[in-house]
């Protein structure tokens, strides 16, 4: 039997990157809800006017328990969202060097994202 | 027809789950997530080139600030939470029925998950509107 689930399942990939995708993605979509929630709680719906002003940004992520929260999220949100975007690509039959090609632009694109994220955090931090 | 039936068939062409005329419960259910995860991956990185403007330094930020309170930017957020809820939720009932939960039951799953985001929605709305 096939749902709307297996469409997306491991089956079809051809990498390890594929294999062990779906897991991951069922755990950052898991994950995605306290994580997300929480972002917009503390960073728009308790802020009036719904975003945080320069001060405000910077006074936030100075609180060391909010920057490894927000950095946790940006992996998670990252991770989640290029693997959604494989499965999507995989679903136009890529050869498997195309696929292997796919898998690396993929994961250089995700450490990319979230390394910019943490050195955006890292430099509002210390103009604080 | 259950929803796992109607995707029993594997899509004849890479696109076809974009098309879904004549299609049953389950065809719409799975392009809606790949419609809502798509919109958001491109507001993902749209998020991060906005974020930028911090680094740019404090006025930049604020005058984004300024912007991002315009009505037509909040309507935009509300599709924003649209997406954000119907993929969320969709994608639960998509992980339950990958465990193997609730895969008879399935439809009635996506139809509650969607009238759930539904007033949900509505809250977020009045939230944009009001904070």
């Amino acid at each position: 039997m096939q749902t709307t689930a297996t469409i997306n399942a491991p089956a079809r990939t051809r990498s390890a990157l594929g294999s062990l995708g779906w897991i991951w993605q069922v755990i950052t979509g898991a994950a995605l809800v306290p994580l997300a929630g929480l972002h917009m709680i503390a960073q728009h719906f308790m802020v009036e006017g719904g975003l945080r002003g320069f001060d405000q940004v910077q006074a936030y992520l100075s609180n060391p328990i909010v920057w490894p929260i927000e950095l946790l999220f940006l992996a998670s949100v990252v991770s989640h969202a290029l693997l959604g975007v494989r499965a999507v690509l995989v679903d136009l039959g890529p050869s498997p060097r195309v696929a292997r090609l796919l898998d690396t632009v993929l994961v250089i694109v995700g450490i990319a994202s979230v390394a910019y994220g943490a050195w955006l955090t890292y430099a509002i931090v210390s103009a604080a | 027809m259950s929803l796992h039936s109607t995707n029993r068939a594997r899509p004849r062409k890479p696109l076809q789950w974009i098309d879904v005329r004549n299609r049953r419960t389950g065809m719409w259910a799975f392009a809606l997530n790949r419609v809502t995860g798509l919109g958001l991956v491109v507001y993902l990185f749209l998020h991060f080139v906005m974020l930028s403007q911090l680094f740019v330094g404090r006025a930049a930020w604020d005058s984004f600030v300024a912007l991002a309170r315009s009505p037509l930017v909040l309507a935009f957020d509300v599709v924003l939470f649209a997406g954000l809820i119907i993929h969320g939720l969709n994608g639960f009932r998509v992980a339950l029925n990958g465990f193997g939960l609730g895969v008879r039951q399935q439809k009635a799953i996506f139809y509650g998950l969607m009238a759930v985001g539904a007033v949900l929605l509505a809250a977020s709305t009045v939230l944009i509107f009001t904070i």
